[in-house]
């Protein structure tokens, strides 16, 4: 890297917040907030969602102006009324949701807004090529990003901000969206450009992947740093513990409370793509039963979802059946089935489990639109409505303002806890979580657990998708992998670790006991 | 053990190459076209299918379409829906005229792309700085549009031509032919041998009474097309429409290219109404002069899945249809209708061999339905001759829309922050 040879020579550290404050009407997101950076070091910023970290790396990245306090880099004090001139101090910032135009070329997302660099044309595509191997992509600039996989659009993001020529790069929640390989394939890119000098301040609060990847941590909590530490000495623990400021929750529960009756019995479930050219879902056999939590692990994209989505009847199966408690649903609407006794916390809650816009009673009604206690007869009932939207509010610790306030004035987890209360009402039998914690912080994720564990122990059944194998392994009965639309593997949660999963879910030929395969699977046709 | 799997999921889509380039296609496409309308012509003993007659007022009616779509295509590529084309179109006639009665043709189009363009500004206030629904705006704009000029032309046309309806005539533009060419073209179709002639009727029509507004109309859209895909400017303007969140925080001004794409939009929009009020046929404005060309001019951009050359297709394509029912009327029409037949035919074979059994057997039904309209009737009547474009708008949208890519963020409002 010759064009960039000012930064990695002076003693200054290459970020020093100081006093850093920013209030907002109502709250005060970040107060007297100290961090110092060194080069070439990767610095983990851990802290509960909500806890200030997204906005003071707004601040510093030049998105929103602080009201109070300094900025430094590299020794000199600094002002970022854009996002443009946190650039051109070698600030760059890789987005936890990506910042990409899914049908514009590699290329042109690189270069937007940096055209004045190497233009548009073929000396932008060298550039890119050259700059390509350090993030460890391997794709034609050329190609579309839709056709792009999870860790190759963020292998973009990180291009885009190298392009730019920073040295100091934030990754805002890097891994959520990765698979357990992929994050080590991320982590070796990490190691790989820090010994070339980049200084990377890494926002997380899933913290063994902190432990394994950072030089020193700081910790946010309530809007403030509460202190740092050395992530080669403390424990995932003791650094949860100054996250939250108290004993900390685990997804943990050993003691079965299995019982023999069947709640949902799925037989020989097939969906096919909407061309009908290849199987999505392939021949799915499964049986929840009461006081049972049945998990499915997977990368995303191998049919959890329409799985799902099947079972609740937002997709027609091509052929098989769905009972529930000797009710045939596979010819039962959407409606017809919640009212049977499926409860439904969606994967995107934004999408599918609230309308953001609406105040909480009013999305308390949602799905319960003709059941007590929201609705009398054919009418909505608005007074039973918000009273029971408060009793969830109170039961399930929502923190919020009052029940009329919007829904997007929540943050994730208490937008989250909302929806799990709502669908833990009306004595559900069978509970469908997708992801019922991604995105939303400790204590609500302590909550939303030790919730799903009372309800099984009352003998609610529950179908458990996640991304985040340690909660997959901790909360479930029984574990099955779904690879490419099949349940090709079972899995002993009490013996099997996040590596096997891993390498079943990728299809890897690794494998140990407590991973077996579940039945003869063929190999696909194609 | 995990049975082994020969590959993992979520490897990235291998670089899709293209087999054949998209001036071959689009070059494929044409010579497709004028086949199917030599054999037709030929079959139905209709000439007029491909004469220069029928390409000439083709090409004077495709330009309003194609100017629309042009604008179209700017506001929808940064992201903001324009469905108000009409109403900017509608404001360019107006314009057009009133300027074109008192100072001439090129004070026409200046004051055309004037109006249009204050159109677009108003829209681009609406849907950018206020945040209101593109529809909502778009339509308000039409009914703004056509109230605001039936209120002008009362006030400013009526003592001058007696009509509140008309603009006094306006001068209309001097035409270029290539003259040596278009004689011999002229002997080449009057032979009537299949093919060469249809192509040289064809060319003929294009060489011929050529307006310097269609030359800029033809220019503008290579030009539209280098603007938006060649230069750092064009890239800006799509990535708004793509996703504008991820231009902001790469220092893209968000508000500032929308505001420019859609004024550009009103402006082309009204130089479409300029077309219309410049057309050698009419040389004045006339109310209700553009019967839904700007929503034609959107749907051809439609057809051609914002981009600029399907749009030149789409425009051709309405326009053809346009021309020949004003020129030939109810026979002729007709006589499409078998040469839609004969293309049913190429489709039907087509899906047979990519064994789409449902698509082949409805491109089926529908072949055998237009043949025996076609074999039944004498001519179309000629109530529904003058609605052939939007029969072929409805149609052609009804059957292409369904593999089409419009810009990621179009329609949505992008509030900052």
């Amino acid at each position: 890297m010759s064009s960039s040879t000012s930064v990695g020579t002076g003693e200054h550290p290459a970020v020093v917040l100081t006093g850093i404050t920013k209030r907002f009407p109502g709250v005060v997101a970040n107060s007297d907030v100290h961090l110092t950076v060194r080069r070439g070091e990767v610095h983990a910023l851990c802290g509960e969602n909500g806890a200030g970290k997204s906005t003071l790396m707004k601040i510093l990245y030049g998105m929103q102006p602080p009201d109070e306090g300094t900025i430094e880099v590299n020794g000199e004090q600094v002002r970022f009324r854009t996002p443009s001139d946190a650039i051109k101090a070698g600030i760059g910032m890789v987005h936890q949701h990506f910042m990409l135009a899914d049908n514009l070329t590699v290329q042109e997302n690189v270069v937007l807004g940096a055209e004045a660099l190497h233009g548009i044309g073929q000396k932008a595509r060298r550039r890119i090529i050259e700059l390509s191997g350090k993030t460890g992509l391997n794709v034609d600039p050329g190609v579309l990003v839709e056709q792009l996989g999870v860790a190759d659009r963020q292998r973009v993001e990180i291009l885009k901000v190298l392009y730019r020529g920073a040295k100091v790069i934030i990754l805002d929640e890097p891994t959520a969206v990765l698979v357990p390989q992929e994050v080590n394939e991320l982590f070796d890119t990490v190691r790989g450009m820090q010994e070339q000098g980049y200084t990377f301040l890494f926002i997380s609060h899933k913290l063994d992947e902190v432990r394994a990847i950072a030089d020193s941590v700081t910790v946010i909590r309530r809007g403030t740093t509460v202190g740092s530490a050395d992530p080669k000495t403390v424990s995932s623990r003791q650094l949860a513990e100054m996250m939250v400021g108290s004993e900390l929750p685990s997804p943990e529960t050993r003691e079965s409370t299995v019982t023999d009756t069947v709640v949902l019995d799925v037989k020989g479930l097939r969906l096919m793509t909407p061309d009908g050219s290849r199987p999505i879902l392939d021949d799915i056999d499964m049986v929840v039963r009461s006081g049972e939590v049945v998990g499915i692990a997977g990368v995303e994209g191998n049919g959890q979802t329409e799985l799902v989505e099947t079972i609740m009847g937002m997709r027609k199966a091509g052929s098989g059946t769905i009972t529930l408690q000797d009710q045939d649903l596979t010819k039962l609407g959407t409606l017809a089935r919640r009212e049977a006794g499926i409860g439904y916390v969606p994967e995107d809650r934004h999408r599918h489990g609230l309308l953001l816009t609406q105040p909480l009673w009013y999305n308390r009604i949602l799905g319960y639109q003709t059941r007590r206690p929201t609705a009398k007869g054919i009418w909505l009932d608005t007074d039973g409505a918000k009273k029971d939207t408060e009793r969830i509010v109170a039961d399930f610790d929502v923190r919020t303002p009052g029940i009329d306030v919007p829904a997007a004035a929540l943050s994730g987890g208490n937008q989250q806890k909302l929806v799990v209360g709502r669908e833990l009402s009306g004595d559900p039998v069978l509970l469908i979580a997708s992801h019922p914690t991604r995105g939303v912080d400790v204590g609500a994720q302590a909550l939303i657990w030790d919730e799903i564990k009372r309800a099984r122990a009352a003998g609610l059944a529950v179908l458990l998708i996640s991304a985040d194998l340690d909660e997959l392994i901790g909360l479930s009965d029984t574990i099955k992998v779904m690879l490419r639309g099949r349940l090709v593997a079972d899995a002993d949660p009490s013996t099997v670790t996040p590596e096997d999963l891993g390498s079943a879910m990728t299809g890897a030929g690794s494998t140990s006991a407590a991973v077996q395969e579940t039945a003869v699977v063929e190999e696909g046709e194609n | 053990m995990i049975s082994t799997l020969e590959e993992k999921p979520h490897i990235p889509a291998a670089p899709r190459k293209r087999k054949v380039p998209g001036w071959a296609v689009a070059m494929l496409g044409v010579a497709g076209a004028i086949a199917l309308l030599s054999i037709t012509s030929y079959q139905t003993n209709f000439p007029q299918l491909t004469s220069s007659g029928t390409t000439q007022t083709a090409v004077r009616l495709a330009l309003p379409i194609l100017l629309a779509g042009l604008g179209g295509l700017w506001a929808e590529r940064a992201g903001v829906v324009n469905i108000g084309l009409e109403g900017m179109m509608i404001m360019g006639t107006w314009g057009a005229a009133w300027a074109g009665y008192q100072w001439g043709p090129w004070a026409a189009l200046v004051a055309a792309v004037v109006f249009g363009s204050l159109g677009g500004l108003l829209h681009a206030i609406a849907t950018v700085t206020f945040g209101v629904n593109h529809i909502v705006s778009g339509v308000a704009i039409n009914l703004l549009g056509a109230g605001l000029t039936k209120y002008l032309s009362t006030l400013i046309f009526l003592p001058l031509s007696n009509n509140p309806r008309q603009s006094p005539p306006v001068q209309s533009f001097d035409t270029f032919s290539a003259a040596g060419l278009g004689d011999w073209l002229g002997e080449l179709e009057a032979d009537q041998r299949l093919f060469i002639s249809d192509v040289a009727g064809i060319l003929r029509g294009l060489v011929t009474g050529v307006s310097p507004l269609t030359m800029i109309a033809i220019l503008l859209l290579p030009l539209s097309y280098w603007l938006l895909w060649r230069t750092r400017f064009g890239l800006r303007l799509r990535s708004v429409g793509e996703n504008p969140h991820a231009a902001d925080s790469l220092g893209v001004k968000v508000y500032f290219h929308k505001y420019v794409a859609v004024i550009v939009s009103g402006g082309l929009a009204g130089l479409g109404g300029a077309a219309l009020v410049l057309n050698p046929g009419q040389l004045s404005y006339l109310e209700g002069q553009t019967g839904g060309r700007g929503y034609i001019g959107l749907a051809a951009m439609i057809f051609g899945n914002w981009r600029p050359g399907g749009l030149l297709g789409g425009a051709a394509l309405f326009g053809y249809a346009d021309g020949l029912q004003l020129r030939s009327g109810g026979e002729t029409v007709l006589a499409l209708v078998y040469g839609v037949v004969l293309l049913l035919g190429v489709i039907v074979v087509w899906q047979l061999f990519r064994r789409k059994w449902f698509s082949a057997a409805a491109a089926i039904a529908v072949a055998v339905l237009m043949y025996l309209l076609y074999i039944s009737l004498d001519e179309i009547p000629s109530e529904f001759v003058s609605y052939a474009p939007h029969m072929v708008t409805l149609a052609v949208l009804a059957v292409a829309s369904q593999r089409l890519r419009m810009p990621a963020a179009d329609g949505l409002v992008y509030r900052r922050g």
